[in-house]
């Protein structure tokens, strides 16, 4: 159903007022979500997804949410339809096959067709993250499941209340299906009351203003987040985009899988191809096409539609390319559990590092263009008979605080979550300490774990934990404890990976790597983890030295790090503690002159190591590479730029110029000229094996290198990319320059 | 002696011969509400001064004018001076409040700088939530370099894990003095469960410190979840060195004027308390401005026999409502504030970036009237100071509610061509609309969300709107009223004479009012009972939290004490206050319940509650109060002033209905009039729309029926 069909002479007073409703009504279905639910991942983190859908199953309304979770409950609302079963007023879907809509079998989620006289006009859906739906261990997802059946209860799509009646036989099949009966029935209850909500304001408001103007206006909304949308693409230049991101252990062995992305934006749409991509595990990293959906739309959401409505219209322009059976696109048996936090995630780092290159090469967003956000989540669960002797289930959500990228204007926030949840939040160490045995020995921001780089990413959190029962089960994996997934931007470097420590009867931790699955957790062990920092953006040598103190002060980057990885020399017995509030730079410089206070760094010094590093990147005696290179100003003209040439930025030190008889070149903000006739910049540049920080790299799965991309004149870093050992890396950004294509619209003169 | 001393005191409101004065400091004015011995009120306005207490003196001052006397004998005779102030507020958001050292549990110094991961979204709204770019805003409470750590552990239980390590207790704080820090908060984990190591630290600090102003978390905002716990103990530091120097020139400059009347300021909670309980937890004053205004829409509900009251409440920015129910405002104890989460008893006051000064503005072919506003500065385009954005006072004047001539007091003559031009340009013309039909579509599309919000805080709440008293104030509400009322199926409202002055009024006649609270944790699994051991534990902390509300105040026979329990199912994160006898035995700990299951229906719908979740309670508080019972009534002769006639929009853009507008300051009693009309009372002007009524009562304050349209 084309959204365009409604009618054409809407009053906009009215669309306004009924727009405005709709809001309403979906945040009240949030409110009540979140007033009756009994699930810390709904009332604490804000994993969940409330909205309303076309009769199509397209969403027009969601709250700020999860953005995986958007596109599932249209999956099962379609699912519905195109099985052609019999809907009724009153009736209430319940499901969770990842191969009908759900992410994974946690996923559950319900929808409630809305009947006004007789007719239907809209759906309303919901879904939340189950700490358990049973299946072979706790938290329904193993490490050890080798097919779906053994991950969960499935549900299909089966009606839980039939025409207002509620179906008891169907809730206890449920609810005894899990280990958490008493949770999952609050939430089931949270659902119907949910859906309930929409329906009862839905129906109101259609008999106030009639059924066709809010259906109107429902597609309106998703017609309206549609074009503007695709206005902004239209404003960003045509081009293929390669990423490649890979997760680690599948459960069984530890296998490197990768997720491929071939990026074509043409116009005011774009194909998403993920061909490239690893065929299925046998474990249970694989996420269904319902996966992919959820984690494209995770990133592109936030990505391009910022400052736009969201829903469906948003992910209109896009078209997803994949073929049955990869990792992204896995088909029965294979098992998805783990999805969410493996492959969707993973899929989400692809397309937000791709979209991000657009940005980037777009004058107008280029400020915004941001490295990839904490690349993974890592899971802890907790099982076994709390401190109050019931048994008890917990889905820790604190893995949430890694860091974010760092934008092009501005460093990454510390422990801000990923970039799929717009409202992130995480539980009070004290509220999980009385609902739960567990007991924390800290929760802090983890040093030297941001990406390096003239923007620094967000450094993550890390928490040490125990408990005060004598024993409980855990059940702990990741991907990216060998795999830095937040890749930087522009020579930026990646944020730092996971770190699983066990410190059984608390002496001597080891790392557990991965995927350790579940072991049991004692009063006397400890168990430490640190999740990933953002990517960092730009060289870390152009990050102003005032900055890495001030870092240093906070205690989130190392003396150490200062040293090797921003070339920073601090001044002997600086005090380096912190003293007074952090002020904007300008600031600092001025107090400093006044006020003659230590800035804590050795200018000349500095000046000297910065150099120093260069020339050891080029593998170069220092006096060959020029004392200084030229400032950043994103502002600034190009040094080599000729009269009558049109430029465009394509990185902090990587610049698109063409010239007065159309011709192009790739250009560093230094003057070094890497490719002609093309963006394929890597063609010109200067590989070097660049190191990682021990956070970074320390434990880089053995397929695994990183390769930097050298300015030939100066040493900076362009671009560094983390790819297998037996793989040569790739061009990543292919603009369309053909004469009269977009980019020309969008040069700078 | 002193007991009866202070009892007088406490309720000097009701000593005959005694003045009575509210006033309440906001950004623009200062608001002052005065009663006479005889009941007869004015309110007036000054504006607000950068030291604050000038402003205040200087309303005095005006006042004294206004009823012939000389301040002096004025100040004199002033029996209560309640008092309201943001100072605290603008301190706290604009970075001059104190610099604040914190001392936290070893290995939990950044709770602050991860803020549960909320402080990064803090302040966004709406489509911002959207804009990751706009994420980290706003910085910690208190920067990672004045945070210290001590070792210690309490666990969940209230048992030390690691006994408080002193050495490490005096480096710290030596840390924080060497720096010149003298605001210090205390939040240790589990202090709630067992206060010994934040008592031990903060005589440490006392010790160390000379003069320190010491906050601890266990006294401050005792209740379990340590990032809002800190964060409101880190904010009562900030404040409380400045608070205590305001109230001391306060003190000082009344006294000089004569005034021996205790200084009663506002809080958060609705309600006075004397000066002097309020320097030592300036945080619990913080949003008693709004919080004011719906005590205020209380004693109006009071004096009129209406338990059930919705204040509304339209200045220039925002649209806030208050609801009481059964006579009590509803509390809340969770506010953001600053970005940070706090625990504030506090009000419940529902608000929408929905005013006068909301911005009209059309994208995409659809109108949107706010969030955004044009605040005093441009303000809006009839104003003639460089606003160029029409907004919904630029819509008012264009549809004939305001008169451009007699705008506020502030003698500004509306731009009333200027107004066209920017709907014409910025709305009309976009949309094909006239210039009528674009005024009529912006008032439209902001009454609409108004109703959103008051649809959102009642029904959705399970109260049907139909049984309040509709209390609009604030320099729009009288205007928007009737539109509300429609578009709820209410019957009217009522616009008390103070309209523009509510938070005054309140400051002036609020209860004297204490809440204490304390945690009680009691864990009932699926299908237990209460027993009596759990009766005890809840009996102890209610005897505690009793005997804390009651010593915050002056002693009097006439206090009243309340206590609620916070009860929740199982997991849930949402609990409900239910009200609890002072010494519950096992008995009346299961009605507690059932009242709990049966509230929880009303909210959330029949069916929705699920005992074998289990309950957890969580926490008690002890409401003290003293009633302030004096009436006042309108000896006012004013009459309705019938100032000619003017034409207004209300339904058909097109077809504008021929208004007599009356004037008035304050209406006497028993006058009643027809609408269509417009009474202006001094800053607002009350609608009543075409089949309406409006009538006053003995108070002045004006009845308005909206009838049907």
């Amino acid at each position: 159903v084309s959204a365009s069909t409604g009618a054409a002479v809407l009053d906009p007073v009215l669309a306004q007022v009924v727009r405005g409703r709709l809001v309403a009504i979906t945040d009240q279905m949030r409110l009540a979500l979140q007033a009756v639910s009994g699930s810390p991942t709904v009332t604490e983190a804000s994993d969940f997804f409330t909205g309303l859908y076309l009769p199509d199953g397209a969403f027009a309304t969601m709250g700020h949410q999860v953005t995986f979770e958007a596109p599932p409950v249209g999956f099962l609302i379609r699912h519905l339809l195109a099985g052609g079963k019999q809907l009724r007023e009153g009736d209430r879907i319940i499901g969770n096959d990842p191969f009908v809509g759900a992410l994974h079998q946690n996923d559950l989620q319900m929808c409630a067709p809305l009947f006004v006289d007789g007719v239907l006009v809209a759906w309303a859906g919901v879904m939340a993250h189950e700490t358990d739906m049973g299946g072979m261990d706790f938290a329904s997802w193993s490490p050890k499941a080798k097919e779906i059946w053994q991950e969960g209860l499935r549900i299909p799509a089966v009606k839980l209340v039939d025409a207002g009646e509620l179906r008891e036989d169907v809730l206890d099949m449920i609810l005894t299906a899990t280990r958490l009966p008493a949770q999952v029935g609050l939430d089931v209850r949270a659902f119907i009351a949910t859906l309930n909500v929409a329906a009862d304001r839905l129906v109101e408001l259609c008999h106030r203003y009639g059924t066709e103007v809010v259906q109107s206006v429902m597609a309106h909304m998703v017609d309206d987040s549609e074009q503007k949308v695709r206005t902004r693409m239209r404003a960003m230049p045509d081009g293929v985009v390669h990423t490649r991101d890979y997760l680690e252990h599948d459960g069984h062995t530890n296998e490197l899988y990768t997720v491929d992305l071939v990026a074509t934006k043409t116009g005011d749409s774009l194909t998403l191809d993920f061909s490239g991509s690893s065929p299925q595990a046998p474990g249970f990293v694989n996420c269904s096409r319902a996966g992919l959906s959820g984690g494209v739309a995770g990133a592109l959401i936030p990505t391009l539609g910022f400052g736009i409505p969201w829903n469906d219209g948003l992910l209109n322009p896009v078209r997803i390319v994949a073929p049955d059976g990869l990792i992204c696109t896995a088909v029965a048996p294979a098992p998805v559990g783990s999805a969410t936090v493996e492959t969707v995630w993973v899929v989400s780092n692809v397309v937000s590092a791709a979209l991000n290159r657009l940005l980037s090469a777009t004058p107008e967003f280029a400020h915004r263009a941001q490295a990839v956000s904490s690349g993974t989540m890592a899971t802890f669960n907790l099982s076994g008979r709390n401190q109050y002797g019931e048994p008890f289930g917990l889905h820790l959500m604190d893995p949430l605080a890694g860091g974010f990228g760092a934008f092009a204007d501005h460093d990454g926030q510390d422990a801000a979550g990923p970039i799929n949840t717009p409202s992130p939040s995480m539980a009070d160490v004290e509220v999980n300490e009385q609902k739960t045995p567990l007991v924390y020995l800290y929760r802090r921001l983890a040093q030297d774990t941001g990406g390096a780089g003239r923007r620094r990413g967000g450094v993550s959190a890390e928490v040490a934990l125990t408990v005060s029962v004598p024993e409980t089960q855990a059940l702990v994996m990741t991907h990216g404890a060998e795999v830095p997934n937040a890749l930087g931007m522009s020579g930026g470097l990646p944020g730092g990976t996971v770190r699983q420590l066990f410190a059984e009867g608390g002496i001597g931790f080891r790392d557990l790597g991965p995927k350790p699955g579940a072991f049991p957790l004692r009063d006397t062990d400890v168990f430490a983890v640190t999740w990933q920092g953002g990517g960092g953006l730009g060289d870390p040598l152009d990050r102003l030295p005032d900055e890495v103190l001030d870092d240093i002060r906070k205690g989130v980057v190392s003396e150490a790090a200062a040293l090797e990885t921003y070339g920073v020399v601090l001044r002997a017995g600086a005090d380096v503690r912190a003293t007074g509030r952090a002020t904007g730079r300008a600031d600092v410089r001025a107090d400093d002159g006044a006020t003659g206070r230590d800035t804590g760094w050795d200018e000349g010094a500095t000046r000297r190591r910065r150099r120093e590093v260069r020339a050891g990147r080029l593998g170069r005696p220092v006096e060959a590479v020029p004392a200084e290179s030229r400032d950043l100003d994103p502002s600034l003209r190009p040094a080599g730029l000729k009269d009558g040439e049109g430029w465009l930025p394509l990185a902090d030190r990587l610049h698109a110029i063409r010239d007065v008889r159309g011709d192009w070149r790739v250009e560093t903000t230094d003057g070094a000229v890497l490719c002609v006739g093309s963006t394929r910049w890597r063609e010109g540049a200067e590989a070097f094996p660049v190191p990682l920080p021990p956070r970074v790299g320390g434990t880089l799965h053995h397929r695994l290198t990183a390769t930097g991309w050298l300015c030939p004149i100066t040493g900076h870093l362009l671009g560094v990319d983390v790819h297998m050992k037996d793989q040569v890396p790739f061009h990543d950004l292919d603009l369309d320059l053909s004469e009269g294509s977009r980019v020309s619209t969008l040069l700078m003169y | 002696v002193p007991d009866t001393r202070m009892q007088e005191q406490a309720q000097p409101a009701d000593r005959p011969g005694g003045w009575v004065v509210g006033t309440d400091v906001g950004g623009t004015f200062t608001d002052l509400w005065l009663r006479s011995p005889d009941g007869q009120s004015l309110v007036c306005k000054s504006p607000t001064t950068p030291d604050v207490v000038t402003g205040v003196v200087d309303a005095l001052r005006l006042a004294a004018g206004l009823v012939g006397m000389p301040v002096e004998d004025l100040s004199s005779r002033v029996a209560r001076f309640g008092h309201g102030t943001t100072v605290g507020l603008n301190a706290l958001l604009t970075g001059r409040a104190a610099r604040v050292g914190l001392i936290t549990t070893a290995g939990f110094g950044d709770l602050l700088e991860i803020g549960r991961l909320r402080r990064g979204t803090a302040s966004l709204q709406g489509l911002e939530f959207g804009d990751y770019s706009l994420r980290g805003r706003t910085g910690p409470l208190v920067p990672r370099h004045d945070v210290v750590e001590v070792r210690e552990r309490i666990g969940s239980d209230g048992r030390v894990v690691t006994p408080l390590d002193l050495d490490s207790a005096r480096a710290a704080v030596r840390r924080l003095r060497d720096e010149g820090i003298t605001a210090i908060a205390v939040c240790l984990l589990w202090a709630t469960e067992n206060p010994a190591h934040e008592i031990a630290v903060a005589e440490l600090v006392r010790e160390q410190i000379p003069g320190a102003f010491v906050s601890v978390s266990h006294v401050i905002a005792p209740t379990v979840g340590e990032y809002a716990r800190a964060s409101t103990t880190a904010a009562n530091a900030a404040l409380g060195p400045i608070a205590g120097d305001y109230l001391a020139v306060l003190g000082e400059q009344l006294a000089a004027l004569g005034m021996h009347a205790p200084i009663m300021m506002t809080t958060s909670a609705g309600g006075v308390v004397p000066a002097a309980a309020l320097s030592a937890t300036p945080v619990t004053g913080l949003l008693s401005g709004p919080a004011s205004c719906v005590v205020a829409g209380q004693a109006l509900g009071k004096q009129l026999g209406r338990p059930q009251v919705l204040t509304l409440d339209v200045g220039g920015t925002s649209f806030d409502v208050g609801v009481v129910v059964d006579g009590a405002p509803l509390l809340r104890e969770d506010v953001t504030f600053g970005g940070a989460d706090m625990r504030v008893p506090s009000v419940d006051v529902a608000s929408i970036g929905a005013g006068g000064g909301s911005v009209a503005a059309v994208s995409g072919g659809i109108l949107t009237v706010g969030p955004r506003s044009a605040g005093a500065t441009p303000g809006p385009v009839c104003y003639g100071k460089g606003g160029v954005e029409p907004t919904a006072t630029d819509a008012d004047l264009v549809l004939g509610v305001l008169d451009p001539n007699r705008f506020g007091s502030g003698g500004i003559v509306l731009d009333v061509e200027a107004a066209c031009r920017a709907i014409d340009e910025r709305v009309g013309g976009p949309l094909g609309l006239g210039t009528m039909e674009a005024a009529r579509a912006i008032r439209e599309v902001l009454d609409s969300a108004m109703a959103d919000l008051l649809r959102s805080v009642t029904i959705e709440r399970g109260h049907d709107p139909r049984e309040f008293l509709v209390v609009a104030g604030g320099g729009s509400g009288p205007s928007h009223a009737w539109a509300l009322c429609r578009e709820l199926g209410l019957e009217g409202f009522v616009v008390p004479a103070t309209a523009t002055a509510q938070s005054a009024f309140g400051a002036g006649t609020s209860d004297l009012r204490t809440t204490a609270s304390r945690t009680c944790y009691v864990r009932l699994s699926g299908g237990a009972q209460p027993d009596e051991s759990h009766a005890a534990l809840l009996t102890r902390a209610l005897t505690d939290t009793a005997h804390r509300a009651i010593t915050a105040i002056p002693a009097s026979s006439a206090t009243e004490v309340t206590h609620t329990a916070a009860v929740r199912y199982h997991g849930q994160a949402h609990h409900l206050d239910v009200a609890l006898d002072a010494r519950p035995d096992a008995a009346a700990l299961a009605r507690l319940l059932e009242r709990f299951e049966a509230d929880y229906e009303t909210l959330f719908g029949k069916g929705a509650g699920y005992r074998e979740a289990g309950f957890e309670i969580l926490s008690v508080r002890a409401v003290a109060v003293q009633h302030s019972s004096a009436r006042s009534s309108s000896t006012s002769s004013q009459l309705f002033e019938d100032r000619g006639v003017r034409p207004v929009v209300f339904d058909d853009p097109h077809a504008p209905r021929e208004c007599t507008v009356y004037g008035c300051d304050w209406p006497s009693a028993d006058q009643s009039v027809a609408g269509p009309c417009l009474i202006q009372l001094p800053g607002c002007v009350v609608v009543v729309p075409p089949g309406g009524t409006a009538a006053t009562d003995s108070l002045g304050t004006i009845h308005v029926k909206v009838g049907r349209p």
